[in-house]
């Protein structure tokens, strides 16, 4: 369903991405893991299009999105839901105005439906009645939370995940480990989880990808990288740096 | 020194042509996206009436002044009672519009260019986008659209309380006879004197919001990207009013001529 072809993408005279060749099938989930600061966060910025690549494509559909204004990416946006890695909420709206706004945004007037799936969404969240809440009196792990309740709120047919489980405690982090498997195979949503959480990596991917020096390092699936020789990934797998104490 | 003009004609060039950008983007939002009514209302109330009392005090106390020293220049040539038509022309024409705006940019230019930055550095900006929502459509069409309201008002408030203010300084403290001093003040003060001064007033308004979104979205760089912004954002909407003031009123006196 969404696919790059050779992305690349520099900051200045930093090349973050250096050639970038994704593709994730539809209904199928991609886990996608790498070194902080590898480029992660900025791979699921390109795939709806808040970033425009230097070179290389994204394609939606089978369609590419790049080279598209603004205006045009509505579409695809409203398609392909995205959790940002800082949640992102809305700072001048309580917790119930933000899971309300993609929904009016979409055009569903009737508050009665609107509550409703607000209390629906934050139910799955595991943050029950805390709707009148404003983001500022949230904790990080709650504010993350809300962020992935207003991401799932729209239904899209495709959600990026940017680190759902940091800063959760284990059992929530099983929680919504559980949940991203229960969207895949209810409503056959498409995924694309970015993570260091290896317990979420072999939990929800069908497929992984390993980026490093802005290449994929590694693709294919958990299976095929547990049984990996590749020094780069065992040593992520395990938590090796290769330091010492003394 | 060649290179450095030409390096600083080149940085203002750009500048204009990112403003203007922001300009078409804005007007297309504007025409052919659903306008928010409600945000817009929510900002007149926020940007337009909040401003109220800054205006009416800077109205108030620069015609209380203007009417003083006119006063003692005219007094000498026993022309007492043209104090009245010189404040209130002045007011709607110059003062009135120029000081309004160099208030509310302060006031204003500063929220909004802090207020868009900080949603530009914390990724509010790209959540919006990413919700499929166009941050010109969210952020710049309702405040610019309330403050093509609120600015005009805000002037012809500023203008009255000068005016109000000059009376009270004229007439109760100089002893300038009222009969006289309102009849000038009436056949002297057309209705060019005061359609100027909302046509300043509205473009005014428009400069102060282009300038201190613009500001806004461009934030970068943390926390310190989001405290130049507003400062920057004031700088350029002040100079910017000046500028075009003095454009306006040589345009503007071709088709409302003073007198
Ligand atoms: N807007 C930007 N401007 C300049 N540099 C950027 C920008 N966004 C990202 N970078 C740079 O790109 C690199 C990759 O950033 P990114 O946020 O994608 O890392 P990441 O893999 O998501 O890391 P983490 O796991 O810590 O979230 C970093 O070196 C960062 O400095
Ligand atoms: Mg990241």
């Amino acid at each position: 369903m969404i696919e790059t072809r050779d992305l690349t993408k520099s900051f200045g005279s930093k090349a973050v991405l250096c050639g970038v060749s994704l593709t994730v099938q539809e209904g199928q989930t991609l886990v996608v893991l790498g070194r902080s600061g590898c480029g992660k966060s900025v791979v699921l910025k390109h795939l709806i299009g808040l970033l425009k690549p230097d070179s290389g494509e994204v394609l939606v559909d089978g369609e590419s999105i790049t080279g598209l204004p603004e205006r045009k990416l509505t579409d695809v946006r409203r398609k392909i839901g995205m959790l940002f890695q800082s949640a992102a909420l809305f700072d001048s709206m309580s917790v119930e105005e933000n899971l309300a706004f993609p929904l009016q945004e979409q055009g569903i007037r009737d508050m009665k439906i609107i509550n409703e799936r607000i209390a629906e969404a934050l139910e799955m969240v595991d943050l029950p009645g805390e709707q009148k809440k404003a983001p500022s009196a949230l904790s990080g792990g709650m504010r993350k939370r809300v962020g992935l309740a207003r991401t799932i709120i729209g239904k899209p047919r495709c959600i990026l995940y940017d680190e759902p489980t940091t800063g959760l405690d284990p059992v929530t982090s099983d929680s919504i480990n559980h949940m991203i498997r229960r969207l895949q195979r209810r409503l056959g949503v498409t995924s694309i989880v970015v993570t260091h959480d290896m317990k979420t990596a072999f939990h929800c991917a069908d497929h992984i990808a390993f980026i490093h020096e802005g290449r994929v390092h590694f693709s294919g699936t958990p299976d095929e990288m547990r049984a990996s020789k590749d020094k780069e990934i065992t040593d992520f797998i395990e938590g090796r740096s290769g330091d010492t104490d003394t | 020194m060649l290179t450095q003009i030409g390096r600083s004609l080149f940085l203002l060039l750009n500048y204009f042509g990112e403003l203007a950008q922001l300009v078409v983007e804005a007007l297309r939002s504007l025409f052919g996206a659903p306008v928010r009514w409600r945000l817009a209302m929510r900002q007149v109330v926020e940007m337009g009436a909040r401003s109220q009392l800054v205006v009416l005090v800077t109205g108030a106390f620069t015609g209380a002044v203007f009417a003083a020293q006119t006063f003692f220049q005219f007094h000498r040539f026993g022309m007492d009672s043209a104090v009245g038509s010189v404040v209130s022309v002045s007011l709607f024409r110059e003062l009135g519009p120029a000081l309004s705006g160099l208030m509310v940019a302060g006031r204003v230019g500063a929220s909004i260019a802090a207020e868009i930055g900080t949603m530009k550095v914390t990724e509010q900006v790209d959540a919006l986008r990413s919700l499929g929502v166009h941050p010109v459509d969210y952020l710049v069409t309702p405040r610019v659209l309330a403050m093509m309201i609120s600015m005009p008002l805000l002037v012809a408030e500023c203008c009255a309380f000068g005016i109000l203010a000059s009376y009270l300084v004229a007439v109760p403290v100089f002893g300038i006879p009222e009969a006289g001093y309102l009849k000038n003040l009436i056949n002297w003060t057309t209705g060019r004197d005061v359609i100027m001064s909302l046509i300043k007033g509205y473009f005014f308004g428009i400069v102060i919001v282009i300038v201190a979104c613009h500001q806004g979205l461009k934030a970068e760089n943390g926390a310190a990207g989001v405290g130049r912004a507003p400062t920057e954002a004031v700088v350029i909407a002040s100079l910017g009013i000046l500028g075009l003031n003095f454009i306006l009123t040589f345009a503007l006196n071709i088709f409302f001529p003073a007198g």
